[in-house]
């Protein structure tokens, strides 16, 4: 070899090894798996920051929601290798869990000094422990949530509407407290014409092929007082799920359905609600607090033409629970790397700046700020909803729990088929026989 | 060596190319008077061809294509078999799968749900096959009869056929969109229905989706009809005009009888695709409302996928398989002996 070949060969060397170094780090990567929505844009954005700071490049894999639950439950029951971490539904724990999907996380948190009581006590109960009362964790909370109102402020500051409405029923048009009175509400502006269109009262949830009308019966439910089982005696539903109030509730939202939705509004959740609202349709929409912040900024209906409320209440003040918690996937070869993001996510500075870009922080340091209900419109009323917050059953059986659910209030609420004691007697048989065959009861 | 029981083919190479394979008896004559020759230096390369008769190489053929098919068809239906009979569940891994014996057929029949999930698809399956085929052969014949620009119509009549059924299911359910679907307007226009809801409704959506597949599928049926319309010689049209038949009795006596058997294999295709039918469904109603399009096939992917109920699943999809194959052969029978005729 001669001695100006070698020399060229050695520089190549060189300048490759000095490649090396920080193309190294640029080589880790991290999946993150959540569902394709507002706040997973904030996360993107957020984690720029993780990138930086760590050199490990983040991937996303955002599925829409009607098939977010397929598509990564179906990842996790085939010991699937895509996401190192997943933002999954508050329901998967108790399966998740159970069947070793997710990482335990009690000894990386004692490692690493995180503490859950930097975080709203409902969100960890919620979001991260399986059994439910235990201290065994298995996500840090990421995404707090809950199901809550919007509706067009500008309409209701309208003095025509105003006095119409308060002759009609005696009380001042205002964002309604009561289930009673969001019916009245929705009833008055159904049908109006309001700038030469007709509008209709309230979007609410009713689709049937993954959550949704569960996620809005839930919503009725839940301020009626309704408890999923006897609180003496575990999974002895007869008596609770189908308890008079319970069966009152369901009628209150067939009602709500049948006098004040959009023609056709048979199959809406998220999107659909969204939609509807955006387009001036409705006058009220009910939604995940979630959406609020794109709400708040959209260009037809942002601003000063959206109000928020928080679930009405009936007996008690309670709202149905959304909101994830981030876990590590046990099937992932980048467990450290998932569990740095969640070292550097649990940090005050990052949750702050999380809510700062859309993302619900469940941090202490951030919703118990004196600030905070100041910070957006939704803000108090966030705080307010997560107080009195209840979940769907987190059971390793949820989703045939839930698609029971589907179907035997869809039967009812839309199809018009029997009674709502008869679906919710059918429900209390279905979730039976479910957790017979699991052996609970 | 004794060369009468080993040479089992012909000595000469050139003799063998394409050939039959002596008999036993011609064998024995063959080598007896190569032995005679005493050629006994070639017998060995010939011994090498032993066994391997035209049977063995056409199983050597075969071999591969019997294996994937035991490999991907019957080993997963005996085992989809023997999971019926099982609580097994595909999302919980180390669970021990426990022999519950008929608990999942005796579930199954004995459901309320499930016989409505039956009766949806028969509903669905009779009514979009039924008006699949009378308006596919009457398209047919209108095609057949070899007008101007019968080309072009032909394309655009097959159009439907050519995309995917979610997508069609999708862009369907703009159409039935109650305030700005376009269905909607034009049934107003013409008969001023009011307000409906064509795949919210209970009472509509059954027949949304038999006229969502009726939209898409006709074109098939028609090209079928008409590839047998087509077969038809048309000396038998022009001895019937010598008989004096009028267009009425033709149309009775030669085109429907010869059509027939393709007709026949139409709604075969049809039924048995409808019988499975999922994804235009699914985009169309998700199955609602309630439960009224809840067809058998969707209810088998949520027990299946979405509940994970796997060994109950696995019962459903057996009665479902046996119920098709078994009208299938019925009907296939019933074909032939139309052919035979």
């Amino acid at each position: 070899m001669n001695k100006g070949r070698a020399s060229a060969l050695a520089g190549a060397a060189v300048a490759l090894g000095l490649q090396a170094t920080p193309t190294f780090a640029q080589d880790q990567e991290l999946t993150l798996c959540w569902a394709a929505w507002d706040p997973a844009n904030a996360l993107t954005e957020l984690s720029k920051d993780f990138t930086a700071k760590s050199g490990i490049k983040m991937n996303f894999e955002f599925v829409p929601w009607t098939s977010f639950a397929d598509r990564f439950l179906n990842e996790l029951n085939s010991g699937g290798e895509l996401c190192d971490l997943l933002i999954g539904d508050s329901q998967w724990l108790g399966g998740s869990a159970t069947y070793g999907h997710y990482v335990k996380l009690n000894d990386f948190f004692a490692q690493e000094g995180i503490s859950m009581d930097d975080f709203l006590p409902a969100t960890v109960e919620a979001y991260s422990t399986w059994p439910k009362g235990s201290t065994e964790y298995w996500a840090l909370p990421a995404m707090g949530d809950a199901l809550g109102w919007v509706y067009r402020k500008d309409w209701f500051a309208r003095p025509e509407l105003q006095q119409a409405f308060k002759e009609k029923y005696g009380y001042d048009l205002a964002p309604p407290a009561t289930w009673d009175q969001l019916k009245d509400v929705a009833t008055f502006f159904q049908g109006r014409e309001i700038d030469g269109k007709t509008v209709y009262g309230a979007a609410i949830y009713t689709e049937r092929g993954s959550e949704g009308i569960t996620m809005g019966v839930t919503e009725a439910l839940y301020p009626w007082g309704f408890q999923y089982q006897d609180p003496e005696q575990p999974y002895q539903m007869d008596g609770y799920v189908n308890s008079p109030d319970a069966v009152a509730a369901l009628e209150f939202y067939k009602a709500l359905f049948e006098c004040c939705t959009p023609p056709g509004h048979t199959d809406a959740y998220m999107t659909t609600n969204l939609d509807a609202y955006r387009s001036g349709q409705v006058a009220m929409q009910m939604n995940w607090f979630a959406f609020f912040p794109g709400i708040a900024k959209d260009d037809q209906v942002g601003g000063d033409r959206s109000g928020f409320f928080v679930n009405p209440k009936a007996k008690i003040e309670a709202s149905a629970l959304g909101g994830q918690g981030i876990s590590v996937v046990s099937y992932s070869d980048n467990q450290d790397l998932a569990l740095e993001y969640i070292k550097w996510f649990a940090e005050p500075e990052v949750q702050k700046k999380w809510w700062a870009l859309g993302g619900y922080s469940c941090h202490k340091a951030v919703l118990e700020d004196p600030n905070f209900p100041n910070t957006a419109p939704f803000a108090a009323d966030f705080l307010r909803a997560m107080s009195g917050v209840k979940d769907f059953w987190q059971e390793p059986t949820y989703a045939e729990l839930l698609q029971a659910m589907q179907k035997r209030t869809h039967d009812f609420v839309v199809a018009d088929q029997g009674t709502a004691q008869e679906a919710l007697d059918k429900l209390v048989q279905d979730w039976t026989q479910v957790f017979e065959d699991d052996g609970k009861i | 060596m004794d060369l009468e029981t080993t040479m089992p083919g012909p000595v000469d190479g050139r003799s063998g190319q394409g050939r039959a394979m002596p008999s036993d008896d011609a064998r024995v004559a063959y080598s007896g008077a190569e032995s005679r020759r005493g050629a006994s230096a070639t017998a060995r390369p010939i011994a090498r061809h032993r066994g391997l008769t035209d049977r063995s190489i056409a199983w050597l053929c075969i071999a591969p294509t019997l294996l994937l098919l035991l490999a991907i068809n019957i080993f997963p239906l005996l085992w989809t078999v023997y999971l019926s009979f099982t609580d097994y569940r595909a999302n919980r891994p180390g669970v021990p799968i426990e022999w519950v014996g008929t608990r999942n057929y005796e579930r199954l029949l004995a459901s309320e749900d499930v016989w409505g999930y039956l009766q949806a698809t028969a509903h669905f399956v009779c009514w979009s096959i039924a008006l699949q085929v009378i308006l596919g052969f009457g398209l047919a014949l209108l095609i057949n009869r070899q007008f101007k620009g019968h080309a072009t119509w032909t394309t655009l009549i097959l159009l439907p056929m050519m995309l995917s059924p979610a997508v069609v299911g999708t862009f369907w359910t703009y159409l039935f969109q109650p305030q700005a679907g376009i269905f909607n307007y034009m049934v107003n226009f013409f008969i001023g229905a009011g307000d409906f809801t064509m795949i919210g409704d209970v009472n509509l959506a059954p027949w949304a989706i038999v006229l969502v597949d009726t939209w898409m599928w006709t074109p098939y049926v028609m090209l079928i009809c008409l590839a047998g319309l087509r077969s038809i010689p048309q000396y038998i049209y022009e001895a019937a005009e010598v008989d004096r038949a009028s267009a009425w009795r033709q149309f009775w006596s030669i085109t429907v009888p010869m059509v027939l058997p393709f007709l026949m294999l139409a709604v075969m295709f049809r039924a048995i695709e409808n019988f499975k039918m999922f994804d235009l469904v699914v985009e169309l109603t998700s199955g609602g409302p309630g439960s009224v399009t809840e067809l058998a096939s969707i209810n088998l992917k949520r027990e299946a996928f979405e509940k994970w109920r796997t060994g109950y699943s696995s019962a459903f999809a057996v009665i479902l398989f046996v119920t098709v194959f078994g009208a299938a052969n019925i009907y296939v029978k019933l074909l032939n002996r139309m052919k035979q005729r």
